[in-house]
């Protein structure tokens, strides 16, 4: 087949290509050809290329920084330190926090964390700048680093108010209730690890600067780099048309993108940094270690009377990242008595941030966990517990769910596992010499939404094009946005072309928190709609319309054919009529943006997080859920742990393509199999350096790792959470595996593990 | 870094970024041979096969993850086998038939049975690890390591995606395979 035929073969039937259809990528071919040109894949004029030296020590002071010999090295072009490079504005947050007015270094003089970029080579070839870069020599005033949240003097950190969240009178309830369970629960530094490093290439034309950088959000980076420059916001353009995984790292502009940025605008010549994979590991935060505590009173029948919740995330020295941990805690289960508080301590570590359910994935991990171990207490099946206990509305808002289709989610998987043929106790399955274990978890995150725009154009050839500068970083943005338009627009699906990954189109929020598919094919769907209107109404009043003077109040287009809905009159394709209109193209920017907004409120829309809907807005709460049933085998002698089987089932409301919100599904649960068994930042201890930061010393799962894994969706649609009814689909699937897993290596081995990841030590 | 010096460690501890003065590189003049065409290259002998079809001659189908042979990302075939093309350098494959995923199927664009097992398959989502997967994968099949899943499961393993489509790799190779088996 050819590419070609492919693209047909797929738009067969009219099922496909609809909205909920089945449809294959789109973006497809290009991806399996080699033809897709992710980001910093461009070919550019007198390009070259930029290195990173990284701080050796974890707190300090850099003394001196010597040059000279990476200077004279061949076609070296310039390097890089605190005193040479070009000062920078401070530019604003995330949430569009007005900056201090006061300089900003993207190289280190005060090292707070070991990999801080201190120095950079540019050169005309990237072996030049590798060469070099090894040649320039870095001194330093070391002073002493606290590694991480067990070093001695960590503490006890910095209380997050934000974070408390209580009703009734916790901990009295907790110590008057007959059943009681209270256990710590750890997770380790974890870290995205996209297959594709993070880097750009810049260019300067004059005060225009063109990023080809990987992006989740490219109208906020765009942002940062105009702040840092001073330049405005329009001067900037992000071109991001493929992104090789993200899983929340690259959201933002960091340091090494100004250094890249701030050397072409010094050189005069667009220059490309790529990150190496070590440098992966230091140049931007994983996911905070998180610890917990996790106290649960029950009566005996197993109604939970009270749950107390204590959190700590690590955080950096100079920077904050608050990982929630009570977000799971506090709606999973009916509570009448319920505190939960955390703190942040601050460690020598890059800043910590987003990976893949930031806050949910490990509360899921305590509470999860928790609610078996007082199944156990109480001798009842750890799926009973949690229907003892559902909660029947929002705990902690006090407010109806949108959609919860938790319950089914337990009957529907529980059915499709076999729960039913699982004996209670513990070690008591066992396979030859492997152990089995059953285990189950939920899972929940919030709908997260926001306001859109997009551009649809309907060509004088019946064709139609989608412009938006959202992304697709593999969650299939590309496809459901053409089935959308196809769809609203009546055209086949192969007929539409989209275009994304470029800030100088209709502008788009952040791609994170499983927002992106509800925003965009809100707004889709809207743009395509004024599309489709003003074509029907061209169609009906202008006088070269055959439909002109038809006693009708609308038309119909179908399959690319417009007629009137009763049938009479004529028909024709939608390129015959914009012909006899002559009419070369129609063009609509939709947008779902409140009327009332002001210039400002719509640039911070697009711009920071801080115009974000919140899930709890109005009458309802808004979640997706899922249960993860998994068996686990567990080798008797060497304690080993395999994942043998998973089935999950999942609500994440309507889905706008099965076969991709299943892949999604799939990889969330696999990274979840990777947290739970594998995936484990280690720090040294003397230099606080991740010492483990490559792809062979920092376990991924690989195809070997990994059983058939069964989705089952028992979403319905939700019009409380999206134009069209879906719920988040991304972030969900990795919440609860961990937990899910952990209790199914109690149930084949009796041992509780509550330290991330369940390595063979802890189980011998 | 491409280079790597077994030295003593420093007093205090602490490697520094450093080293001694390189011998200034030489120039090479190379003919490659990838997905049947010849190209003429100058490049230095450190060059890998890698930054060669990335930086010089465009052919970014087949991608960096790594840069250190851990990833599978860079999988391309020398003579018909699969190679990590960061782990080899381009003067190394000199004479060598080199095929990458831009040469993978037929010149009037029929996919190879790889590839079209792969997009109906859903073998992928952000594509960055795939064409390393799908060379991985037609060589698979060629050694006859695709005969059931847990072969493919081991015989792919070399081939990271974090994007987790590992299930519907499995299930695409052992599309593929059966068809070119038929
Ligand atoms: S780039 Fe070659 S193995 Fe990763
Ligand atoms: S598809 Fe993204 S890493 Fe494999």
């Amino acid at each position: 087949m050819t590419v070609h035929e492919m693209k047909h073969a797929a738009s067969d039937s009219a099922r496909l290509e609809a909205v909920g259809g089945r449809l294959s990528r789109v973006d497809g071919p290009a991806k399996i050809t080699g033809a897709a040109h992710y980001a910093f894949e461009q070919r550019l004029e007198g390009l070259t290329h930029a290195v990173l030296v990284g701080a050796t020590i974890a707190a300090g002071k850099v003394t001196a920084i010597d040059t000279r010999a990476a200077e004279t090295a061949p076609g070296v072009l310039a390097v890089l330190t605190p005193d040479t490079i070009m000062a920078l504005k401070t530019a604003s947050d995330w949430f569009g926090t007005p900056p201090p007015d006061r300089p900003y270094c993207p190289l280190a003089r005060e090292v707070t964390f070991s990999g801080q970029h201190v120095a950079a080579v540019v050169a005309e070839t990237f072996e030049q700048a590798v060469a070099a870069a090894a040649l320039v020599k870095v001194w330093y005033d070391e002073t002493p680093a606290i590694v991480d949240l067990s070093d001695g003097n960590a503490g006890d950190g910095i209380a997050i108010d934000a974070m408390t969240k209580e009703w009734g009178d916790a901990e009295a309830a907790f110590a008057e209730a007959p059943v009681r369970v209270c256990a710590a629960y750890n997770t380790p530094r974890e870290f995205q690890v996209a297959m594709e490093p993070h880097g750009l290439i810049a260019r300067w034309q004059g005060d225009q600067l063109t990023i080809w950088e990987p992006s989740q959000w490219l109208d906020g980076m765009a942002r940062t780099y105009a702040e840092w420059f001073g330049i405005p916001f329009e001067n900037v353009r992000l071109v991001s048309p493929y992104i090789g995984g993200g899983f929340g790292s690259k959201a933002l502009a960091l340091a090494h993108s100004a250094v890249a940025a701030a050397a072409a605008r010094m050189l005069g010549r667009p220059v490309k940094l790529v990150l190496t994979r070590p440098q992966n590991f230091t140049s931007y935060g994983g996911r905070a270690a998180t610890r917990q505590t996790v106290a649960i009173g029950a009566d005996r029948q197993g109604k939970i009377q009270s749950i107390v919740h204590r959190g700590v995330n690590e955080t950096a020295v100079d920077g904050m990242w608050v990982e929630p941990l009570g977000s799971v805690t506090s709606i999973m289960y009916a509570t009448p008595n319920f505190s939960s508080k955390q703190n942040v301590v601050r460690v020598n570590t890059v800043v910590p941030g987003a990976k893949r359910a930031p806050g949910e994935n490990p509360s899921a991990f305590g509470i999860e966990c928790a609610i078996d171990e007082l199944a156990y207490e109480l001798g009842l099946d750890p799926l009973e517990i949690r229907l003892i206990n559902y909660a029947e509305r929002d705990p902690h808002a006090k407010k109806a769910w949108s959609t919860r289709q938790l319950r089914e989610a337990f009957a529907t998987g529980a059915e499709a596992f076999g729960w039913a043929k699982r004996s209670r106790e513990p070690r008591s399955m066992r396979d030859g010499h492997q152990l089995v274990g059953w285990g189950v978890a939920a899972g929940t995150y919030p709908v997260r939404r926001a306001y859109g725009e997009a551009m649809v154009k309907l060509l004088s050839d019946g064709s139609a094009e989608v412009e938006s500068s959202s992304i697709d970083m593999g969650q299939g943005t590309y496809t459901i946005l053409a089935q959308t338009a196809a769809e609203t627009l009546g055209v086949p699906v192969e007929k539409v072309s989209v275009k994304l990954g470029d800030s100088r189109l209709a502008r788009a929020g952040v791609t994170g928190g499983s927002r992106l598919a509800g925003v965009m094919t809100g707004a889709v769907y809207k743009a395509a709609g004024q599309a489709l209107d003003e074509l029907i109404g061209l169609a009906l009043s202008d006088p070269r319309s055959p439909f002109h003077g038809l006693q009708a109040n609308t038309l119909v287009v179908k399959d690319g054919r417009i007629a009137s809905p009763r049938g009479d009159g004529p028909e024709l394709s939608v390129a015959e009529l914009m012909g006899m209109l002559g009419c070369e193209k129609i063009e609509a920017k939709g947008d779902t943006v409140p009327a009332s907004f002001t210039r400002e409120q719509r640039y911070n829309n697009y711009t920071t997080i801080a115009m974000a809907l919140p899930h709890t807005e109005g009458d309802y709460s808004r979640h997706s859920w899922c249960a993860h049933f998994v068996e686990v085998r567990v080798d008797e002698d060497f304690g080993t742990v395999r994942v043998s089987r998973v089935v999950s089932a999942l609500d994440s409301g309507r889905l706008y393509n099965p076969k991709l919100a299943e892949s999604q599904w799939k990889g969330g649960i696999i990274m979840g199999i990777g947290q739970a068994l594998l995936e484990e930042g280690i720090v040294d201890r003397r230099h606080g350096r991740i010492v483990n930061g490559n792809l062979a010393d920092y376990m991924l799962p690989t195809n070997a790792d990994i059983p058939d894994i069964q989705t089952i969706s028992v979403g319905i649609p939700d019009p409380h959470s999206s134009a069209l009814g879906g719920k988040g689909v991304g972030e969900l699937g990795i919440v609860g595996v961990a937990p899910a897993i952990a209790n199914a290596v109690f149930h084949a081995t009796g041992k509780r593990v509550r330290d991330l990841p369940i390595t063979l030590e802890k189980l011998i | 870094m491409t280079s790597q010096h077994i030295i003593d460690p420093p007093e205090d501890g602490h490697f520094r970024n450093g080293g001694n003065n390189q011998p200034s590189p030489t120039t090479l003049s190379i003919d490659l041979t990838i997905n049947g065409e010849t190209h003429s290259l100058d490049i230095e002998p450190r060059v890998t096969l890698l930054d060669a079809l990335r930086e010089r001659l465009a052919l970014t189908g087949t991608k960096k993850g790594c840069d250190q042979g851990q990833c599978g990302a860079c999988t391309v075939h020398v003579d018909g086998e699969r190679v990590l093309a960061c782990l080899t350098l381009a003067a190394q494959v000199e004479g060598r038939s080199i095929t990458t995923i831009e040469g993978l199927a037929d010149a009037d664009g029929t996919l190879h049975a790889v590839q079209a097992a792969f997009l109906e398959q859903d073998a992928f989502q952000c594509g960055y690890c795939t064409p390393g997967q799908i060379m991985s994968a037609v060589a698979c099949i060629r050694e006859g390591h695709a005969g059931s899943d847990e072969d493919i499961r081991e015989y792919m393993a070399g081939n990271l995606c974090r994007c987790g489509a590992y299930p519907h790799i499995v299930a695409a190779v052992r599309q593929a395979a059966r068809e070119l088996r038929s």
